[in-house]
């Protein structure tokens, strides 16, 4: 069967009948993820979001090598339009981390001078070692520009992946793969590093390397870690902005 | 300063959250004003609108323009599905896996571990370079980091 009989007219703009499919499936693997998650005790691969996004793309995948149709294009035409309303939620869902971050105010107010030079001090420390790292391991100068500005909000990190050299869609990639990896993990990385003892250094460092979702797990281990992640998304995002321009020139990226 | 923010607190905490069309009018206007700041910043500055939101947001809650009680209950419950809301970005991914295999599988595999490891590497980076700087002030500017 052709896969646009299918879905009736999903290949019309005009339609929005198709949005369902995009909806209804993001919200089934994710409560299959949860579910599993649940009846696993916590198994870390069964963590909702990242179970949810493999069996989305697997499911996809099947859909498409059944309709005989490429993956993106069938990604572009079933999914997506669903998919993109689910997407507009992260604006509101973005904003609503100035409320743990106004909960906390008298610890902002206390210690704005180290969260600022811890974030500063932590981008550049960081920087140096991806950079080492990913030229040990052999990466394309174009793929090591694409990385240096994950630590930014996706909408900030790919017009700088692209200005110094990168491919902002490995860039685009790498954000939500921090994001996903910092939710599911993030707790065996503050016990095996004994985090826990210092709650801003750990809400600054889920902010950076975990974005939005990164301080929605902060949020879960207290109001200081919460308040500190949501700054730390603000701030991480405009010392990218300053920062990573200047390091790429500096080790001649491009 | 701190015990007069302790007593508006717990007059927020005992007030009536608004009513949810309230609070999600104050959200799409923050939006709506940010995203027309956002295009006043220069190419080479990106500054998008949700990042202008959330400081917008939090400057006229710290000048008490807006009060807790009027965005508390839509922010909590929008932070507490933003793993779900995550899934459409994730599932983004099968418009460019060829990303991963464009320079051969090896090249690829090696991408990810780098993702992996740099991810490692900021959280902990970022973690430790606040230890340091909290023992700094406090052993060299006697400031207490005392925080509950």
């Amino acid at each position: 069967m052709n896969w646009i009989d299918f879905f009736g007219n999903g290949l019309d703009p005009k339609a929005d009948h198709i949005a369902f499919f995009g909806i209804f499936l993001s919200i089934a693997v994710f409560l299959i993820g949860q579910y599993l998650f649940k009846i696993s005790g916590g198994f870390f691969l069964f963590q909702p979001l990242f179970f949810g996004m493999v069996l989305g793309i697997l499911i996809l995948w099947l859909m498409a090598k059944w309709f005989g149709v490429s993956l993106p294009h069938f990604y572009q035409s079933a999914y997506k339009p669903g998919g993109d309303i689910i997407f507009w939620f992260l604006n509101p869902a973005t904003i609503a981390f100035a409320i743990p971050l106004y909960r906390r105010n008298d610890v902002v107010k206390k210690f704005w001078l180290e969260i600022l030079l811890s974030l500063i001090i932590g981008m550049i420390i960081s920087l140096i070692l991806i950079y080492s790292l990913s030229k040990a391991l052999g990466l394309h100068n174009s793929m090591i520009a694409s990385l240096l500005p994950t630590a930014a909000t996706t909408a900030i990190a790919m017009p700088i992946s692209g200005s110094i050299g990168g491919v902002p869609a490995v860039t685009a990639m790498a954000c939500i793969l921090n994001a996903v990896l910092v939710y599911a993990v993030a707790d065996m990385l503050i016990k095996l590093f004994r985090l826990d003892s210092d709650p801003v250094g750990v809400g600054l460092g889920l902010g950076t390397a975990g974005h939005t979702l990164g301080s929605a797990k902060a949020v879960t281990l207290g109001s200081i870690q919460g308040s500190m992640a949501s700054i730390a998304v603000v701030i991480i995002s405009i010392v990218v902005d300053l920062v990573v321009p200047v390091f790429a020139s500096m080790v001649h990226l491009h | 300063m701190s015990d007069k923010q302790q007593n508006s607190e717990s007059t927020e905490n005992t007030h009536e959250p608004a009513p949810i069309l309230y609070q999600i009018a104050i959200f799409t206007g923050v939006l709506f004003v940010s995203s027309l700041i956002s295009p006043l910043f220069p190419k080479s500055f990106p500054v998008p609108t949700p990042v202008i939101g959330l400081v917008l947001m939090y400057v006229l809650l710290a000048t008490h323009i807006i009060k807790l009680y009027q965005v508390e209950k839509l922010a909590d419950f929008l932070i507490g599905i933003i793993a779900f809301l995550f899934v459409p970005s994730g599932i983004q991914m099968a418009n460019s896996l060829s990303v991963f295999t464009n320079d051969g599988a090896w090249n690829g595999v090696m991408l990810i571990i780098t993702i992996i490891l740099a991810t490692i590497i900021m959280l902990i980076v970022t973690a430790y370079s606040t230890a340091v700087l909290m023992a700094i002030s406090r052993k060299v500017f006697h400031k207490s980091t005392e925080v509950h």
